[in-house]
């Protein structure tokens, strides 16, 4: 090889490399681009599915649908007599809206082994609502399910035989009960408030219509879950509502005429709640206080600024059955169940403004706190029934110092659910979820069960307890009893 | 130092045969042994979400279900919404359900249905707690025995504090709250 092709030779290697070189670039290059192409083309979320309102289905504007209702319906006479008979149970939590039965005869300190005798028992319809009674009459708001029909119904508190019956159609289906309100009696009226928030007031004696109104329709109320539970009051000839509506928070309608009396606003838009407006005076000021979906109001009840909101406070809770309960002077305790647990207000005043303050608030368990019923304010403590939520407390009956503390509790062998409770003749009366009523002392430093018996078998037997002389009545989904609970029965 | 027997290949044969000879005669002559499948006792499970983390598959294949004669149909279902949610509806951020699995249908008033799509359960147990303390209790757990492998010790049982698992007849492969299999599906 001569030396000229030696260096040709020795040229052509790095002419190859550089072409490999070059090609191996460009096709890295292409290969980028086309990955960067491809990255940036790629949504990582394209499998993902939205989940927005209004994808379960729900036609818009179903209420509007809602026909109209006649109020004033049937009246049917059922061939029942008044009872001659004592005691006084006139509305929601009885005549001091305590839910104490202040006026109570000697009640019994013990029971026979089969337990104090039912007097009578009635068969209604599916629900909660609870009766009120005056004059030896049992009032209760009932639903005929086959009719499709509210209807109030007068009772012989005597043997339970039915005096007369008013009823008016609308469409309620079964949804954990349908009739869930106490009326409210004075001597003249008879207030109820249906499933459907139609309110209507009748004579208390004769039953005869005097007026009604649909809440829905007229004031915009909007229907709450498993149907209205607030019981209407009574108070001064008017009664007293929450429509919780579009503009009106809270009103007075005179029984008389039907003529609305004044009217509370609704700034924030808070809805109507389970519980119901409880008269109080605080710091010598007579006020209704309510606790709606959304928040607290105190609404003055004295003439002088009869209506106006004497102060509010926000409250978030899914669903408040329990009612506000006055507690000394100045507090009041506030409760809801479902997670929600307790608040605590002190009220202040200065120059006739009224400041709430929130003195504590504990979720469930940490205080007490009640799903269904509304407890009882009694020497200097608060008794009430814990709710699911409770932890170890669940269902028992406690009694809590204001300030938050636990006094004493029924224990774990004494477990009531959501049972209503009631205090008379210095013992308390709980009914358990399973029908059996247990009587107990009522004291300051503990549980002391004085007597238990069985007087209901049907489920759900949540409808707050009434108590007219010795006589008490309690109901389960679909029966109502009258039981002799004073110490002469024999 | 000891020689070791050596076995020939013909006796080798005879004690193989022999082996098999016995073998064969004790499997026909036993009981017969069903299979078994691992499973949950909805009555003992405390919802502690272990059965979301423990299972060896990527998914759990514990899936929630929702046992249609007891549920309420509630428009505030407990198992369904947030605690706290403001509003009732669809919205991811009012759901309970971490993958949101539990399908809302409005079906009439007041009634609404809640359909578990199992494809998306982790079987948290998260609506099951919910369900369990503040409504009908109507959602339970159950291991879908179409996902699972059936391991020989199933790493969710080894880590239930409840020892809610057992292994069940693969001929009833579930526990039904009621019993009634047909109720689980709407």
């Amino acid at each position: 090889m001569d030396i000229r092709a030696e260096f040709d030779a020795f040229d052509d290697k790095p002419r190859a490399s550089f072409v490999a070189a070059t090609a191996v670039l460009v096709v890295g290059v292409i290969v980028s681009i086309f990955a960067l192409f491809i990255w940036l083309n790629h949504d990582p979320t394209r499998l993902l599915e939205a989940e927005r309102p209004g994808y379960d289905g729900v036609p818009s504007g179903a209420a509007a649908l809602a026909p109209k209702v006649n109020l004033a319906g049937v009246f049917e006479s059922m061939g029942g007599q008044p009872a001659d008979l004592p005691g006084y149970w006139p509305s929601f939590r009885g005549p001091t809206v305590d839910n104490i039965s202040q006026d109570a005869p000697s009640l019994a300190n013990a029971w026979p082994a089969e337990g104090p005798k039912i007097l009578w028992s009635v068969d209604i319809g599916n629900g909660y609502a609870a009766p009120a009674v005056m004059d030896g009459v049992v009032y209760l708001m009932d639903y005929n399910e086959e009719e499709r029909k509210d209807l109030l119904r007068a009772f012989s508190l005597a043997d339970g035989s039915e005096i007369w019956r008013r009823s008016y159609k609308v469409m309620v289906k079964r949804n954990h009960g349908m009739s869930r309100t106490i009326p409210a009696v004075t001597e003249e009226y008879v207030l109820t408030l249906g499933p459907k928030c139609h309110v209507v007031c009748l004579d208390r004696v004769t039953g005869d219509f005097r007026w009604g109104i649909d809440l829905q329709t007229e004031y915009g109320t909007v229907e709450p879950l498993w149907y209205a539970a607030q019981c209407p009051r009574i108070d001064d000839g008017n009664v007293i509502l929450a429509p919780c509506g579009e503009e009106v928070l809270m009103m007075a309608v005179n029984c008389e005429s039907g003529e609305v009396q004044w009217t509370t606003p609704n700034p924030h838009g808070w809805d109507m709640s389970h519980a119901s407006i409880i008269p109080m005076t605080l710091l010598g000021k007579k006020m209704y206080v309510y606790a709606a979906l959304g928040g607290i109001v105190g609404v003055s009840a004295e003439a002088e600024d009869i209506g106006a909101i004497l102060w509010e406070i926000p409250w978030v809770a899914k669903v408040v059955a329990p009612s506000p309960v006055p507690v000394g002077e100045d507090q009041i305790l506030i409760t809801a169940g479902y997670g929600t647990g307790n608040m605590m207000l002190r009220l202040s005043e200065d120059n006739g403004t009224f400041t709430p303050t929130v003195e504590y608030s504990y979720a469930p368990g940490e205080g007490l706190s009640c799903e269904q019923q509304t407890p009882i304010y009694s020497d200097g403590l608060l008794y009430g029934i814990m709710p699911k939520d409770a932890g170890s407390l669940k269902g028992q009956f406690v009694a809590y110092n204001p300030d938050g503390t636990l006094k004493w509790s029924s224990g774990n062998d004494s477990r009531f659910g959501f049972g209503p409770f009631l205090k008379a003749d210095n013992k308390f009366y709980i009914l358990d979820d399973h029908g059996v009523l247990t009587m107990l002392e009522s004291s300051t430093e503990g549980y002391t069960q004085l007597g238990q018996a069985q007087v209901l078998h049907g489920h759900d037997p949540w409808g707050p307890i009434a108590l007219a002389g010795s006589r008490m009545l309690l109901r389960d989904m679909d029966n109502l009893i009258c039981v002799e609970v004073g110490a002469d029965a024999s | 130092m000891s020689e070791l027997k050596k076995i020939d290949r013909r006796d080798f044969m005879r004690g193989a045969a022999a082996a098999g000879f016995v073998g064969a005669t004790w499997a026909a002559s036993g009981e017969k042994t069903e299979g078994t499948v691992w499973q949950l006792d909805p009555s003992k499970c405390t919802q502690c979400g272990r059965c979301a983390t423990h299972c060896v598959l990527p998914t759990s294949a514990v899936k929630c279900l929702n046992q249609f004669n007891i549920c309420g149909y509630c428009d505030l279902c407990f198992g369904y919404l947030q605690p706290g949610s403001r509003n009732r509806d669809t919205g991811a951020e009012n759901q309970l359900c971490p993958t949101a699995a539990i399908k809302r249908t409005y079906i009439e008033a007041p009634y609404y249905e809640y359909l578990i799509d199992e494809d998306r359960c982790i079987g948290c147990a998260k609506c099951v707690n919910a369900c369990m303390v503040f409504g009908n209790a109507s959602f339970y757990l159950q291991i879908r025995q179409d996902i699972c492998i059936n391991c020989n010790e199933c790493s969710i049982a080894k880590a239930c504090p409840s020892d809610s698992f057992s292994e069940v007849p693969a001929s009833k492969p579930y526990i039904y709250l009621t019993g009634d299999e047909s109720t689980t599906k709407p």
